[in-house]
């Protein structure tokens, strides 16, 4: 836990939007303007003891869509600059997004929503969201486990059917969990 | 369709974001009018479920890939105001866990995908069942809703960035519609599938909502027909209004592969209507017939996704009305 990570989301929240923010206003010819922002990107990376190596490579999987997205706008006048500009721009929002979801955690993005009055049905289900994943997770786990000790041979079409099948009865299987945990919770007075 | 930050002017995010935000809190009004019991558990697994499954990304056409959306699925199984926050609250995640999708553009992004997404493929949901459906029937207007909503959040999108001025009407629209109209396909394969289980194993889910246990009353089927038809118009009036074949011939030009390739696009249809002139005719007759024919391809995946009734069941309970 870096002092980074200790700050306020709300803090950082503020920050990362108002950089954000800047960067889109930034006009098209001034869009190199916002590289300075890197070096204090870096330096945020490197207080919150974040390893590059991770952060690099989950930019450069963000980074094609960028590139795809910008490529569209090649096709008007000084298009190669404006979709250089938007390429730049939009890569340096996309560092600033990382840092702050990899230094937030779901409990105090869910407690800075709750501070903004979002509306509580909203927060419980982001709260749910975040329980019930690991949940559904597990449950996929045990479901291709059984499919694997079952299945000795099977075709690609009878593997897609199986998948289909699976998805639909992962949900179910999930939605009965989810009632009883909830019926349970209610049995000792809560929810 | 995630928009990234950096793409959308200030004040179009801002105006986004203000049009999400009026749709969130009507939303959450109508939720906090009629919530039931065991409500919110089924709100947060379906978020949890669409957050899991945006995450599989299934190959498109040209090197390109799609996920579920999933905003016509979860209409269908919460209804309106339920789908909204679940789509939003996986929107919101997938900002500030994943980082994919924009801060600033999160507005937009929620309005694409979850009202859009969610208006128009509840809408068609709802119109295309109509008030007793029959399993195959509520699979397919599932199937095709999910279609639907794929493209007018597609449509949306591309709106948003030529009105952010991130790129041309004419280029970007083209493209958006043409990648989305098969990723919608995918959209529409995998939400069939989930409610084809649904219906066989727990239809009473699907019932509850048909009944408006979760869903805010429909207060008039011709209010869900008016929004529908109105944002399928806007589609069908947007690419006229800015000559999309035009935009078609240059992408296709700049990029060359595309034109040799099986096109990711509606572009085979334009050029190849028969004895028709005007450019702007084809593109809405090729809409039309684009349309009808996945409707025909939906209805065909019902069919194989549903288990026929067996044939004594019925025949007795007529036996048996009769007789008594």
């Amino acid at each position: 836990m870096s002092s980074i990570h200790r700050a306020s989301a709300g803090l950082k929240l503020g920050v990362s939007l108002a950089l954000i923010v800047g960067l889109a206003a930034l006009p098209a010819e001034r869009a190199w303007w916002g590289l300075g922002a890197l070096p204090w990107l870096l330096l945020v990376a490197k207080l919150a003891r974040l390893s590059f190596k991770p952060l690099l490579r989950r930019w450069a999987f963000g980074a094609p869509f960028l590139l795809g997205a910008a490529s569209l706008a090649w096709f008007q006048p000084h298009g190669l600059a404006a979709a250089a500009a938007l390429f730049s721009k939009s890569a340096i929002c996309l560092l600033i997004l990382q840092l702050l979801a990899s230094t937030t955690s779901i409990v105090e993005l869910t407690r800075t929503l709750r501070s903004v009055h979002a509306p509580p049905v909203l927060c419980e289900t982001i709260v749910l969201l975040a329980r019930y994943s690991s949940l559904l997770g597990d449950e996929a786990r045990r479901m291709r486990r059984a499919r694997a000790g079952r299945t000795f041979h099977t075709s690609r079409i009878r593997e897609w059917q199986a998948l289909g099948n699976a998805l639909g009865l992962l949900f179910i299987r999930t939605v009965s969990r989810a009632e009883r945990v909830q019926n349970a919770m209610r049995a000792r007075g809560g929810a | 369709m995630h928009i990234p930050d950096g793409f959308l002017s200030a004040r179009v995010a801002l105006g986004y974001a203000g049009l999400s935000s009026l749709g969130l809190g009507v939303a959450c009004y109508r939720l906090r009018a009629r919530r039931e019991r065991g409500a919110s558990a089924l709100l947060g697994v379906s978020a949890a479920f669409v957050f899991a499954a945006q995450m599989v990304n299934f190959p498109v056409a040209a090197g390109t890939s799609g996920h579920l959306m999933g905003s016509a699925l979860a209409g269908a199984l919460l209804g309106l105001p339920g789908a909204l926050v679940v789509m939003t609250a996986v929107i919101i995640m997938q900002c500030f866990v994943l980082a994919d999708g924009g801060v600033f553009a999160l507005g937009a992004n929620v309005f694409n995908m979850g009202l859009v997404g969610c208006v128009v493929g509840y809408c068609c949901y709802r119109l295309l069942c109509g008030r007793a459906p029959s399993p195959t029937r509520r699979v397919a207007s599932v199937a095709f809703a999910g279609w639907c909503a794929t493209l007018a959040g597609a449509l949306s999108c591309a709106g948003q960035l030529s009105l952010s001025g991130a790129a041309r009407l004419s280029v970007v629209l083209p493209a958006m519609l043409g990648v989305h109209a098969l990723i919608g396909v995918g959209e529409a394969v995998i939400s069939s599938l989930i409610v084809a289980s649904v219906l066989r194993f727990r239809p009473e889910l699907l019932e509850s909502n048909a009944q408006g246990a979760l869903a805010a009353r429909p207060r008039a089927s011709a209010v869900y027909a008016g929004l529908g038809l109105s944002i399928a118009i806007a589609g069908l009036l947007a690419p006229i209004a800015d000559a999309a074949p035009d935009g078609f011939s240059r992408v296709t030009q700049a990029l060359g592969l595309h034109s040799s390739t099986a096109s990711p696009s509606l572009a085979p249809f334009l050029h190849g209507v028969p004895g028709v002139v005007s450019g702007v005719l084809a593109t809405v007759l090729a809409g039309c017939a684009g349309t009808l024919l996945l409707f025909g391809l939906c209805w065909l995946l019902a069919l194989a996704l549903v288990p026929r009734p067996r044939s004594t069941e019925p025949s007795r309970g007529a036996v048996v009305e009769s007789s008594g």
